[in-house]
């Protein structure tokens, strides 16, 4: 399947900013089952500087400063990317979790895919007992990992509601929780932190989905802004799985990958600092489509 | 009461008197150690050395005098302002120490302070390989998870090769005497470790009060160290005068008088992350003249809190791209940001092997068992022993699901909590680690006219230099009140002491005064970072305004106290007053109702905003985020002053000499500054504070005294508040009259009280303050000042109406503000930078 991604970002000031220092994540990554073909930035107003680099998360991070006095800030990304993903079943015999959990601490490694990086607390996940004691239900001793993070991904899928204005991204993963409501981001916050309170090593993935869906199969939720969801390492022979908590959906072919790493700050697809205006308006429009 | 002479007599002198003997032997009978726990003083064998000959000598000293000379040092310590806060307090706490100091003798520290240099070393290489190579994670020799579970491990700077080629420039241990008479570590500083200016400050005290006893000792000067240090700082940077500060989190840090005592004593600048900015690969700090690149920051900001950009979002401690600005090896950060990966307790288990492996030799210093429960044998080990250790987080403070900020003991549990933490330990080892409990050894504290035995931590300092590490003789104490010395910290109502690492032969005498042949001239001292010159701008605002205040407080007191002179113009123009104190926000409308209160409000009310009091206090708190830049007198004024002014007064003579003893105290400061501070740029701010601020408030006078039908009665008030009385007498030797009250008020350059003075004053620091335009057109301030400059050199006094002197305010005002538009650009009326937000 090839997509073709145009992923704009406006941000729209009261009064004028003066400087503008921005981070942007939004080249789509090559791997784990997905190909980038094409990519390209465009930038309003001018900037007086611009590098690039690939961050610790393997993420193709661009650094940009405006230095010119602007109202408004335009990012417009295009990429066209070709995804070939299988995902197993949702019953596909898998380790047993405790086994998975003991793998994990055996790696010797801290980079990026190695899942020691993902058990512990980060900055928008952290790692709290009533959200440890509610994924646990769904890993009873012994059972298959997959098995276990299949029922996990499905109980937060019918348990939670989707409301895009119940959270903002400063929400708390505490009231989320709490409350029982949210958007894809809070939904993959709540199950990362399950898995890790269990010891499981689980990140975050930012990226699209496809904005209409085949014939004869219902519209996906989030598909018109970027979307959000959880990939948990299975052990060393299956490896990294995605799971889609809001959609209910084990990741194949109508997940396109941004970027991953162990939460939204990790992989925020813009992001920076300005000085003047306080009052901002953001819009976001994405839109994928299918080229072939 | 203090001995005849006041004099130490000197120790091991023949004659001691026999007292002496007595109150020293007394001492040892009453000294009970602890059961069980090893001691500094007395040890297996009797009384120590050392400690002997400390007691001998400050035997000699009586009972009075030592009293005395505890009580100085408690003065000087309240005097200079040596303050700390505890996390979650909003006041200052005044620093207790301890008045005897720790003695180490040369031998034993010999040994401590080269087991803390290698432990530096090795430290040092651990945090190369994490960073860099990563072979220690991939052979095993560190279980990747151990780091992993640091939030101090930071992915940004993996990679980054460290400015300045090291991880660590300071270095500081927690060690305590272990029941085997050996030194432990409890405990690795690797971020920012903070007690070394504190320790700095205990020394200056202690050794001030017990001069003579201090010199008979050879105690080891730290200020070699501190030399040491700031030099490896120097050679860090890629220049020859490097500009280096102190990176703050603020006026509001737990630490931030010992922020203010190293930039001072390192002569190094004090800055906030608001005062960076970062511009072509490079920090900057934004100054009078301009932005002036930083080469070296020593922080005292955690990691986490330095970029908002790439590391905690929601700080605004840091300063925006500054990892990035270490990608390009454009500024030296000390200690470089990550390193405190290593205060890690899970590590401490892995150091040993680690030292044999990276410097081929074992650990010299043991530390305290400790077991990592992410390690399973590790972890059934503590399970099965769980009352014998205590229990703590393996990354950061506090234990994982427990409130308490220190180490959990299992016997202290109720029964489901001991159930809680054993099922959290089981579920998630990895976050918990086990430490063996061991009581460390006691040393002698002072407790009314007594010695009794306490429990201490002792910080050891280690510095980075081209020559290796230096390690500062002595240190920073913490002395426990309760036995568990682990407890420790300045929060929990502990005492600090000084650490005197004692020698057999004379030391050194040695100071931070450079020697002259190896100091290049220099006759301006650096650069005057713009937050520095907006609060000294400020102080000299609130100062003056403070003046005005009490000259109106002053002058109606005078007229309630000495009544019968009641004529209805005098009564009018004490209306006038009590009219200007409520403009001034110094009392409210409703209190004229009884004018008898109005004088002392406006002096002492603390909800007023315009009282006196409030104004000292504004410029007391102005004066906190300028301590490295004030005098110790100067700063001891203000602080006397706003204690006194708080004090209650009873009648009118008690406001008016309240009023007049404050006024003194200002004058005495501005006698300070006048004659004491340098004629650099932070002069003239103080100076532009205070003359913007008299202009003003004379104006308002000669405007509410001087109108065109003022009394004989006004025009009084008016030579009184603006203190021209005696210059107006020996000028006119007539009654005042309009014409010649104003043009002295007002017009006179010649008068250092009038307006005019003030504004030639004001255009001529302008003047001599750099210019930012590069095209030569003249700047907003300065065109401000001469108009009203010229303005004032042709008017005439008859002309000077209400009217216009209502301008001539406006003006002023107007002046002021563009000079604080041109100077401190991020000031309070800035823009600060905002985060860009969204789910994007």
């Amino acid at each position: 399947m090839i997509y073709d991604i145009r992923h704009v970002t406006t941000y729209g000031y009261e009064s004028p900013v003066s400087f503008a220092r921005c981070t942007l994540r939004l080249e789509p990554r090559s791997g784990a089952g997905q190909r980038l073909l094409s990519h390209h930035v465009e930038i309003r107003p001018r900037t007086a500087e611009r590098h690039s680099r690939r961050d610790f998360f393997g993420i193709f991070t661009e650094s940009l400063v405006i230095d010119t006095p602007h109202r408004n800030l335009r990012i417009d990304s295009r990429s066209r990317v070709a995804v070939d993903r299988r995902a197993p079943g949702r019953t596909a015999p898998s380790p047993a979790w405790d086994e998975v959990r003991d793998e994990a601490l055996a790696v010797t490694s801290l980079g990026p895919a190695s899942p020691v990086s993902y058990v512990f607390a980060s900055a928008l996940v952290p790692v709290s007992s009533p959200v440890t004691a509610y994924a646990a239900l769904s890993f009873p001793p012994g059972v298959g990992v997959l098995v276990g993070a299949v029922d996990l991904m499905h109980r937060i899928r019918s348990e939670f509601k989707y409301d895009p204005k119940a959270t903002v991204i400063s929400t708390p993963l505490r009231e989320v929780f709490e409350k029982r409501h949210g958007v894809c981001q809070d939904f993959a916050h709540v199950m990362i932190a399950g898995l890790r309170g269990l010891g499981l090593p689980a990140a975050y993935v930012s990226g699209y989905l496809r904005t209409i869906p085949p014939p004869g199969r219902e519209r996906l939720q989030g598909a018109d802004a970027t979307h959000a969801w959880v990939s948990l390492w299975c052990g060393d022979e299956l490896g990294w799985i995605g799971f889609d908590p809001t959609n209910d959906l084990l990741v194949e072919n109508d997940h396109i990958i941004l970027g991953v790493g162990r939460d939204f700050a990790d992989v925020s697809p813009v992001d920076g600092i300005i000085v003047g205006s306080p009052k901002q308006k953001l819009g976001v429009a994405v839109d994928v489509v299918v080229v072939e | 009461m203090v001995d005849s002479n006041g004099q130490e007599a000197s120790p091991g002198g023949g004659n001691r008197p026999r007292p002496a003997q007595r109150r020293a032997a007394q001492w040892v009978r009453d000294y009970a150690r602890l059961p069980g726990i090893p001691d500094e003083y007395i040890g297996e064998d009797g009384p120590r050395a050392v400690w002997t000959r400390f007691f001998d000598a400050f035997a000699s000293l009586s009972p009075a005098d030592i009293e005395r000379r505890f009580g100085a040092a408690d003065r000087h310590l309240k005097e200079a302002g040596v303050t700390y806060r505890a996390p979650g307090e909003s006041a200052d706490r005044h620093w207790a120490l301890s008045h005897l100091p720790l003695l180490i003798g040369e031998s034993d520290w010999q040994q401590l302070s080269s087991g803390i240099a290698q432990r530096a070393q090795l430290l040092e290489m651990v945090l190369r390989d994490l960073y860099g190579e990563g072979k220690l994670i991939a052979d095993g020799a560190i279980p990747a998870a151990a780091i992993a579970g640091s939030n101090e491990y930071l992915r940004q700077v993996c990679g980054i090769r460290p400015p300045g080629g090291r991880y660590l420039s300071l270095y500081a241990a927690d060690v305590g005497r272990g029941p085997d008479g050996r030194w432990w570590v409890l405990g690795d500083r690797t971020q920012a470790p903070s007690g070394a200016g504190y320790a700095l400050e205990n020394r200056l005290v202690l050794s001030r009060a017990f001069a003579s006893l201090y010199k008979s000792m050879n105690v080891e000067r730290v200020a070699p160290f501190f030399e040491a240090f700031r030099d490896g700082l120097r050679g860090s940077a890629d220049r020859d005068e490097p500009r280096i500060g102190v990176l703050t989190p603020g006026s509001f840090s737990e630490t931030y008088f010992e922020h203010a005592t190293l930039a001072r004593y390192l002569g190094f600048l004090l800055v906030e992350g608001d005062d960076l900015a970062v511009s072509g690969g490079r920090v900057h700090i934004r100054t009078v003249a301009g932005l002036k690149r930083l080469d070296v920051l020593l922080r005292r900001v955690d990691s986490n809190s330095l970029d908002p950009l790439e590391l905690d979002a929601s700080s605004h401690l840091g300063v925006p791209g500054l990892i990035d600005v270490l990608r390009k090896d454009g500024v030296v950060v000390a200690n470089m940001p990550g390193s405190g990966v290593l205060e890690a307790r899970a590590l401490l288990g892995f150091l040993p092997s680690l030292c044999r492996r990276l410097l081929g030799e074992n650990l010299m210093m043991p530390h305290i068992a400790t077991w990592w429960c992410g390690q399973k044998a590790a972890r059934e080990a503590v399970l099965s022993r769980l009352d014998d250790v205590a229990i703590e987080g393996a990354y950061g403070r506090g234990v994982p699901g427990f409130e308490s900020d220190g180490p959990v003991l299992a016997s202290e549990l109720s029964r489901a909590d001991r159930e809680r933490l054993v099922a959290a330990i089981e579920e998630r080892g990895i976050d918990f680690v086990g430490q063996e409990l061991v009581r460390l050894s006691t040393t002698p504290v002072w407790d009314q006219g007594r010695i009794v035995p306490r429990p201490f931590v002792l910080r050891v300092f280690a510095a980075a230099t081209p020559q290796g590490w230096t390690i500062m003789p002595g240190g920073f104490c913490r002395i426990a009140e309760q036995l568990d010395a682990r407890a420790v910290s300045m929060g929990g109502g502990a005492r600090a002491a000084d650490v005197w690492v004692v020698s057999d032969k004379a030391v050194s005498t040695h100071t931070l005064l450079p020697g002259t042949d190896t100091v290049r001239i220099r006759r301006i001292a650096g650069v005057l970072p713009s937050r520095a010159a907006d609060n000294l701008f400020w102080l000299g605002r609130y100062l003056e305004r403070a003046e005005a205040t009490l000259r109106l407080v002053r002058t109606l007191g005078t007229q309630q106290r000495d009544p019968g002179k009641g004529s209805s113009s005098l009564q009018h123009a004490a209306e006038r007053i009590q009219r200007m104190l409520v403009t001034w926000g110094a009392v409210t409308q409703l209190s004229r109702s009884q004018p008898a209160k109005v004088a002392a409000e406006a002096l002492q009310a603390e909800e007023r905003f315009g009282s006196c009091l409030s104004l000292v206090r504004s410029a007391q708190r102005t004066a906190t985020s300028l301590r490295e830049r004030l005098s110790p007198d100067a700063w001891q004024v203000i602080t006397e002053m706003t204690a006194r002014l708080a004090e209650e007064v009873e009648d009118d003579d008690g406001i008016v000499s309240a009023a007049e003893l404050t006024l003194q105290e200002l004058a005495s400061f501005a006698g300070l500054a006048q004659e004491n501070m340098n004629r650099a740029a932070g002069w003239r701010f103080l100076e532009m504070g205070r003359r913007a601020e008299r202009a003003i408030n004379t104006t308002r006078f000669a405007r509410q005294f001087a109108y065109d039908e003022a009394t004989d009665e006004d025009l009084d008030v008016l030579l009184t508040l603006v203190d021209c009385q005696i210059t107006y007498r020996s000028r006119y030797l007539v009654a005042p009259s309009l014409a010649p009250v104003r043009d002295l008020a007002v017009l006179d350059p010649y008068n250092p009280r009038s307006v005019a003075f003030q504004v030639q004053a004001l255009t001529e620091h302008i003047a001599s303050l750099p210019a930012l335009r590069e095209s030569g057109l003249i700047e907003r301030p300065q065109r401000l000042a001469v108009a009203v400059q010229s303005m004032l050199a042709t008017a005439e006094a008859g002309a000077l109406d209400t009217k216009t002197l209502f301008a001539l305010e406006q003006d002023l005002l107007n002046l002021a503000d563009a000079i604080g538009l041109r100077y401190f650009p991020h000031g309070p009326n800035a823009s600060r930078p905002e985060k860009l937000t969204g789910l994007a």
